[in-house]
């Protein structure tokens, strides 16, 4: 027996040995989730603050009718909460069906004792209004007396209209689930699974054009995904309805075909958006667990846009008609409230072709090379460029999601404990710290890793003209192109510049501005870049950084700025060479920001109007590139 | 024979005449130099094997010669065609010993989908897969699902794929590694026999003794270099040895 249990535990180390060193597998299994988990729940969060607040920014039109002093008192309780409902003089049930109106208030002619709501519950708008005149109506009396209108809610909203509404709030994002996972396996089936089998160098042989073969595989798994997504539809449609049923007994809704199938819809463009990217990816696989590895953190970040559009409050219209994913699931969703919103339905349909072509192209340029042929990993000659003391790429990713994993689970917490012992122990420990233990436990001086080198003065002029100037140029063009919201700046201002004045300039200078200018850099340009240019050309090495930077800040409306303010900082860095003129820029970056808070000239920022932003911009664009240029010839020199 | 009996140099005689053909062809990956200027040609009714120890170069060249891989520099010819165009697939037959089937098709499936690949018309496949499974033995297995075939069968299915366009060409990557004593018979009878029938057949082993029974000539490649070329008779004289394992061995040690 204890010859049995020590085969048992011999057998379990050495699984647990031979998996733990599989690197994608710690990666997917471990330290992917605790990474990709803490994104997707701050994502869904903030989205669902800004449906809040869009729900709660829009005042009901309603109407009362009805005589007597009954319907004035309700009409002033009503004019009280502007914020939350506007009245109208006159209004019917019909306006409530053509949608003119939210909700409507009838009271009983003969008395005033009955109140009938009449809403419209295939519309959130119109629940919404219904949900607000009872309350007002519930208010009428003081607490503890007893009410004086008896209340009912009638909805005209056709039994359609209805079944489409309860649809509206699941389906969408579950169609577009059930379409990636169809996708998931088949596309890792059709590429690496064949590649495992060994089918894949005999049809290569034979008289086929490649991209043909590409096509046809595309087009299989686009019709195995699409199958997948209506069929799920078609069952999801008929169980929920019955769930509707079992709730309400006495309810007779029935399954609004006309809309699901019309929702079905946007089943098939997605299924070729997902085939195409999912064949593309599995393309460079060399097996199956490979390809699995490699789909998973695809699939996720498929879901994310797609998990916003389902729980936000956002219209099929301007940006969100064009983020592929997320306005499937606005389409979906539309069609189901019996709506067919034409440009956006146009714009989603282009979108998500055009991602979907772009994939291919993507997969097509895969087929026609010869990694295709043979992806088994060789030493390449950009290994050669890496010198010895440089971390690599792997190193670079593990040491970012540790950070990231560090932030969410410890430093966060102790913040809304203590912000400024939270601040100072993430950025002193969470991040320099992180890279002196890397360095130690790597056996690397810190000087060469980061790398301290002494830049020349132009490097250190151009640095300081980027700091100074950069900060304007990305707030008007991340203001233009998506703007952040006014509380975050607010929230932001009072972090910068306390108004209890318990901090003094010198002590936030030291807090907001030298301590990430530090810490941040030592981190981020320093074995997060250089590791990512070990396997990436110089673009795309300072493109990863920005994003990684942006991502980090776990604040979604501001990852546009932050993103382009560490692509700049990464080019300063990259270009001279050394750490410091990085660490200067990114100082008086923020050190800009503090003085512009302190002394409150960004309240005055909304006076400057279109014209003067325009004007400020170009100023600052010509300033940010005649740094970056000096950073570049100064960077040159030093090198020479 | 004909042919270019020393390595390095191609006759006009063996590009007008080869059926296969790779001239000064040079291939490397990164810092790799997988084939170094490797001369080769076979013609038609002759069988080549092209042998060499693991990481000689041999997959790489026969890769070459069946389109999945362009040379570096120099070139792979199949009938005077680029060995690349689809024209010249048209004409190769290829097979390797880590050739896989469609698991969850049948033979019939398998060998309808690339005949229609080839172009073939239905009354030709159906004609063609019916001598094909004659000749192989593979009546009852036709319309089995191939991941129910043992090892031996779904070789014999994947030669019967590889011949079934009767190309002038077949190009055969270790095609008996993992076979058993019998299947690798049966497989050497059939190139014996498709050699009657006047095709070109290139070949790659690690199994000397294998080459020796089956081959007109062969070619040593070493280190992705081509040591020696010629009938294995000759090669034996010239290095003195009995077998053509010793013979490898010596030219090894010269290196």
């Amino acid at each position: 027996m204890s010859q049995r249990l020590s085969h048992v535990l011999l057998t379990l180390g050495k699984e647990l040995r031979e998996s733990l060193r599989d690197r994608r597998t710690l990666a997917v299994m471990i330290l992917f989730p605790l990474v990709v988990y803490p994104l997707l729940s701050l994502l869904a969060a903030q989205v669902a603050v800004a449906r809040d607040k869009t729900r709660q920014a829009r005042p009901s039109l309603v109407a009362v009718t009805g005589r007597g002093g009954a319907r004035d008192d309700l009409m002033a309780r009503i004019r009280e909460r502007p914020k939350l409902l506007t009245l109208v003089e006159r209004g019917s049930r019909a306006d409530v069906t053509a949608g003119r109106l939210d909700g409507l208030v009838q009271l009983g002619e003969a008395s005033a004792s009955r109140a009938e709501i009449v809403y419209d519950a295939g519309r959130e708008e119109s629940r919404e209004a219904a949900e607000r005149l009872s309350d007002v109506i519930a208010s009428v009396l003081p607490e503890g007396c007893a009410p004086i209108f008896s209340l009912e809610k009638r909805s005209l909203a056709p039994e359609a209209g209805v079944g489409g509404y309860l649809l509206s709030k699941v389906l969408p994002l579950l169609v577009v689930l059930m379409v990636l996972l169809g996708a998931f396996y088949p596309a890792i089936d059709v590429t690496a699974g064949e590649r495992e089998r060994g089918t894949l160098e005999t049809v290569l042989c034979s008289p086929i054009r490649r991209f043909d073969l590409l096509l046809g595989k595309v087009l299989a798994v686009t019709a195995l995904a699409a199958l997948t997504g209506v069929l799920n539809l078609a069952s999801m449609s008929v169980t929920l309805i019955q769930v509707a049923h079992l709730a309400d007994p006495g309810s007779s809704l029935p399954v609004p075909w006309t809309r699901a199938a019309a929702a079905a819809g946007v089943v098939l463009p997605s299924a070729f958006l997902f085939a195409s990217l999912f064949v593309a990816i599995g393309a460079v696989a060399r097996g199956f667990k490979e390809a699995q590895h490699l789909l998973t953190p695809a699939y996720f970040l498929s879901i994310a846009p797609a998990v916003a559009g389902a729980i936000g409050e956002y219209r099929l219209a301007g940006l969100a008609a064009w983020i592929p994913c997320m306005n499937v699931t606005l389409l979906a969703r539309e069609l189901l409230l019996g709506r067919i919103p034409w440009s956006g339905a146009l714009a989603t349909l282009a979108s998500t072709l055009a991602c979907g072509c772009a994939a291919l192209a993507v997969a097509a340029h895969i087929y026609s090379s010869e990694r295709f042929v043979d992806p088994v990993p060789r030493k390449r000659a950009s290994d050669a460029v890496r010198p010895a003391n440089h971390p690599t790429a792997g190193q670079a990713m593990f040491l970012y999601a540790l950070a990231f994993v560090l932030l969410y689970f410890v430093w966060l917490p102790l913040q809304r404990r203590n912000l400024v012992l939270g601040l100072l122990a993430s950025e002193w420990g969470g991040l320099l710290g992180l890279v002196v233990l890397f360095a130690s436990v790597t056996r690397r001086s810190l000087v060469d890793l980061l790398p301290i080198v002494r830049p020349p003065l132009r490097c250190l002029a151009g640095a300081a003209l980027v700091g100074l100037s950069a900060w304007a140029a990305v707030a008007i063009l991340s203001e233009w192109v998506s703007p952040v919201p006014k509380e975050v700046i607010e929230q932001l201002r009072r972090g910068l510049v306390p108004t209890d004045g318990s901090r003094g300039l010198l002590g936030t200078l030291a807090l907001v501005a030298l301590t990430p200018a530090i810490c941040e850099e030592a981190l981020f340009r320093g074995p997060i870049l250089r590791g990512l240019r070990a396997r990436v050309g110089p673009a795309a090495a300072v493109a990863l950084t920005g994003l990684l930077f942006g991502v980090f800040h776990l604040e979604l409306s501001r990852i546009l700025p932050i993103a382009l303010l560490g692509v700049l900082l990464s080019l300063v860095a990259l270009e001279s060479g050394s750490i410091l003129p990085a660490m200067l820029a990114h100082f008086l970056n923020n050190a800009s920001l503090v003085g512009l808070a302190y002394f409150r000239i960004d309240e005055r920022v909304a006076e400057v109007g279109s014209m003067g932003s325009a004007l400020i911009f170009v100023a600052a664009a010509l300033l940010t590139a005649l740094g970056l240029r000096l950073v570049h010839s100064g960077g040159r020199q030093a090198k020479l | 024979m004909i042919g270019a009996e020393t390595p390095g140099s191609a006759s006009p005689l063996t590009a007008l005449e080869a059926a296969v053909t790779l001239d000064r062809a040079c291939k490397s990956f990164g810092d790799l130099r997988a084939v170094v200027d490797l001369t080769l040609s076979v013609v038609p009714g002759e069988v080549y094997g092209l042998l060499g120890p693991n990481g000689a170069g041999k997959t790489t060249a026969l890769r070459m010669l069946a389109g999945l891989l362009q040379p570096s520099s120099g070139r792979a010819l199949m009938l005077g065609l680029d060995a690349g165009s689809l024209q010249a697939k048209t004409r190769m037959g290829f097979l390797s010993g880590s050739t896989g089937l469609y698991a969850r098709l049948t033979p019939r499936e398998t060998l309808q989908y690339f005949g229609r690949i080839h172009a073939l018309s239905e009354v030709d496949l159906r004609r063609r897969i019916a001598t094909l499974a004659r000749w192989l033995a593979l009546e009852s297995l036709l319309d089995r699902r191939c991941e129910s075939l043992s090892s031996g069968e779904k070789q014999r299915v994947s030669l019967a794929r590889a011949v079934l366009h009767d190309p002038p060409v077949l190009i055969l990557d270790e095609p008996t590694s993992g076979l058993d004593v019998l299947a690798s018979r049966s497989l050497r009878d059939f190139v014996g026999s498709e050699r009657a029938r006047g095709k070109a057949v290139l070949f790659s082993t690690h199994y000397l003794a294998e080459a020796e029974l089956l081959c007109d000539r062969i070619g040593l490649l070493f280190r992705g270099r081509l040591l020696r070329e010629g009938t294995p008779a000759s090669i034996r004289a010239e290095c003195g040895a009995n077998t053509l394992e010793e013979a490898f061995l010596k030219l090894v040690d010269r290196e």
